[in-house]
């Protein structure tokens, strides 16, 4: 029998670090967002030759250090000849501040003209034939993701776990819920590490996965406060952690392997799913022993 | 045992329909392996697809033209993910003080196809028709003089076959006009007094109603005077009300009733197919700007063939690894629970193929999630057998007992998943959507792998758990 309940207080304290250390990063530093979200300068480059994307970002990657994290897609109108590719090339250059700028006219000459001796020192012909300033079409997406559905979406959660269980368990799954969510934001923000689309992804897979995970602690301690009346809340809780957490890291395990693995192999637009994913596993396991069903203790004891 | 024929019939039933489902042949050309995901619609991060960019025409004196460009984008996704195309891309771009929108439309490599999804480019209006000919009007001068003399222009119909003298401001009077009204309903439906036709019936939102009313007061009249012909007759024909839809008539006839409430009905001997479309348009909005084809192609994966390929192969070596550990750790159950896995893999990917939901990197992510809820309800269930068998149980009577147990955790935290996603769906755009729907298919998929197929072979292999348990547990049998 491990004491979970025992320490619960250090580990309380532990978690109201990491939230307020991650919301002082998210307010402060903010975010390194990815060219979804923040939109930037999009350069249509045309090549007189067949080649593929990862050529492109390797010719283009040490012209300026917005080109580093570049999206590049091939892309290819009706009437183009076929000896000919075209890419989109995304940059969000920013200035001092972090903040996204513009090119000015002379700096996009200026760009294309880099971008045209590049390829030419490979060999290769190529033409700057359009640059336009384009939108974070993800941004806008979120956007719609208003505060007014969340609140929906949980006081949704809320109603059913209070008609399954009682409210204060509705109330924990809600506080572990919303602790998940902003510390792996957090790491997100303090090791700045790019949020795209693919990250927006994993953070609500983690939704699910939290609530799954608490709603399986929480359904053993329903079953044994069934059986146990006179027993302490404390030990209730404690035993029922220890009966389910087993479970708990053959869960989390198998689930953090795939993800560790395709955080250590996969390429890089898909790195901050995988990245967001482990964060999540881990904390998401942690909270639901730690955060959840001590939430509920002290509210029963009441 | 009766009841695990039933549950052995099922399993095999289903998987074999999702099979099918997969292998049924298409054009698509991968073979071998890859075959089995030739009917599934990849996402544009996973494949590509049509890409389509059109110039906004907004009109210089126009106040505020960004709000324009922002509500023909909002238009434009709703239609979008109307149709299903939730994971199509819209975007919006700048240069030289003009605002273009790309449209990305995922699998279809037919941009004409692609066209057709956006559906009409064109502004929506309500206007009132003076005249008609089935002339062309631009070689009759006759003509064209009288649509100077009545401040009017001459366009075609739907079909192309007759010209319509169209005017915008009703009456002439210049409030009365009605363009790009906002439609919060549109439903086709079987027109009562024609066998084979289709009406469309439409309500506006509040903002137009007083217009409408106006209009329609303006245009009125009585159904008597319609079948008395002569001099009454002639001078309603100029009292039509015509619906305008890139720069053809879609609609035109005669009010007969003052419309209070900015509910109306459109008759036009329309088919299925085309008052469906027409009402999809009127009720996803009609754009407040003339959009202008500048471009059409279409665009390769946006993460990349590389990476796509290195990620596929890094997730495929974690799940067998998650293969591995789980027949490591429970032995003959963790070959069931392998199985449940690939089996609820196989359905999900079943599932997406005869929905034709479009599978991309946030769906990929639901179906991680359901590889994990899948697992992890079999081991619930097998934590479950172990206490049972620690206790002294029969292995049967453990397997049920564990069942009846698990069956409420299950359900309970399944739901609140599937709550959640249902939320995430009605709520989201784009991407958000997509992701939802993997979730929830996917989630219900889990619950049915854990009830019915894993118990099946949990029952059929209850021999080899005996062996096992009894020596290490030393539980008796």
């Amino acid at each position: 029998m491990i004491d979970f309940v025992g320490k619960k207080n250090v580990f309380i304290i532990l978690s109201i670090i990491l939230v307020a250390a991650s919301l002082v990063s998210i307010f402060t530093k903010g975010f390194y967002l990815g060219v979804e979200f923040l939109g930037g300068s999009e350069i249509i480059l045309s090549v007189n030759d067949v080649v593929d994307e990862a050529y492109v970002r390797n010719v283009i990657k040490n012209l300026a250090p917005e080109f580093e994290n570049a999206r590049v897609t091939q892309i290819r109108s009706i009437d183009d000849p076929k000896d000919i590719t075209k890419f989109s090339i995304v940059v969000s250059p920013l200035d001092e501040k972090g903040k996204l700028r513009v090119y000015s006219g002379e700096e996009k000459d200026m760009v294309s003209k880099k971008i045209v001796e590049a390829f030419k020192e490979k060999g290769k012909v190529a033409n700057v034939i359009g640059f336009n300033e384009t939108s974070g079409y993800a941004a806008k997406e979120i956007k719609n993701l208003t505060w007014k559905a969340v609140v929906f979406t949980l006081l949704a959660i809320l109603l059913y776990i209070t008609l399954r269980f009682q409210f204060v368990f509705g109330v924990g799954a809600i506080v572990a819920l919303i602790h998940d969510v902003i510390i792996t934001l957090g790491f997100f923000s303090f090791f700045n590490y790019e949020l795209n689309v693919a990250a927006i992804a994993a953070v609500l897979t983690l939704i699910g996965y939290s609530l799954n995970d608490t709603i399986v602690v929480y359904d053993r301690i329903r079953e044994n406060l069934k059986r146990a009346r006179g027993k302490s809340i404390e030990n209730i809780v404690n035993d029922s952690i220890n009966q389910v957490i087993k479970r708990t890291i053959n869960t989390s395990l198998t689930t953090f392997i795939v993800i560790f693995v395709l955080l250590l192999f996969s390429g890089n637009s898909i790195k901050p799913f995988a990245f967001g994913m482990t964060i999540g596993t881990v904390v998401g396991t942690y909270s639901s022993l730690y955060i959840a069903s001590p939430v509920v203790i002290k509210w029963i004891k009441r | 045992m009766k009841e695990n024929k039933v549950r052995g019939v099922i399993t095999l039933i289903v998987i074999a329909l999702a099979f099918v489902s997969l292998l049924w042949p298409t054009s698509n050309g991968y073979r071998g392996f890859a075959s089995l995901f030739n009917r599934i619609r990849l996402g544009l991060d996973i494949s590509g697809g049509a890409r389509i960019e059109y110039k906004v025409d907004i009109d210089k004196s126009v106040e505020n033209p960004s709000q324009i460009a922002e509500d023909v984008w909002t238009v434009l996704r709703n239609r979008l993910d109307m149709a299903n195309y939730t994971e199509a891309v819209v975007k919006q771009t700048f240069r030289e003080e003009n605002t273009f929108i790309i449209v990305e439309i995922p699998g279809a490599t037919d941009t004409a196809r692609a066209e057709q999804l956006i559906g009409s480019t064109g502004i929506l209006w309500f206007g009132q028709v003076v005249d008609e000919t089935s002339t062309n009007p631009k070689i009759d001068p006759e003509l064209t003089n009288e649509a100077k003399r009545e401040k009017a222009e001459w366009l075609l119909d739907r079909e192309g076959k007759k010209w319509y003298l169209v005017k915008k401001e009703i009456a002439n009077i210049s409030s009365l006009k009605l363009v790009s009204p906002k439609i919060v309903e549109a439903i086709p439906q079987v027109d009562r007094n024609n066998v084979a036709g289709y009406v469309v019936t439409f309500k506006m939102d509040k903002a137009y109603v007083d217009v409408f009313k106006r209009i329609t007061e303006k245009l009125y009249v009585p159904e008597e005077l319609l079948n008395q012909g002569g001099i009454a007759y002639k001078q309603a024909l100029k009292k039509r009300l015509a619906i305008v839809l890139d720069n053809r008539v879609q609609f035109a006839g005669f009010v007969t009733a003052k419309i209070t409430d900015g509910s109306a009905l459109i008759k036009g001997n329309f088919t299925l197919d085309e008052a469906k479309q027409l009402a999809a348009i009127l009720k996803s909005g009609a754009l407040p700007a003339r959009l202008e084809k500048v471009s059409s192609g279409w665009v390769a994966p946006l993460l990349g063939k590389d990476i796509i390929e290195a990620s596929i192969k890094a997730g495929i070596v974690g799940v067998v690894i998650v293969l591995v550990y789980m027949i490591v750790f429970y032995g003959v159950m963790g070959i069931v629970a392998d199985i449940a896995l690939l089996y609820n893999t196989f359905l999900l990917l079943g599932i997406l193929a005869v929905t034709g939901s479009i599978l991309t990197l946030p769906g990929i992510a639901g179906i991680i999630l359901t590889i994990g809820t899948t697992v992890d309800g079999n081991i619930i269930i097998y934590e479950r057998i172990k206490e049972e068998l620690r206790k002294g149980s029969s292995v049967k009577a453990a397997i049920s007992t564990a069942f009846s147990k698990s069956f409420i955790t299950l359900f309970d935290a399944n739901l609140t998943t599937i709550i959640a996603g249902l939320f995430l769906y009605y709520f989201g755009t784009g991407t958000v959507k997509g992701f939802a729907i993997t979730l929830i298919i996917g989630v219900l998929g889990s619950l049915f792998v854990n009830l019915i197929v894993s118990r099946f072979f949990l029952e059929l292999f209850s021999g080899g758990i005996k062996v096992k348990s009894v020596g290490k547990g030393g539980a008796k049998a």
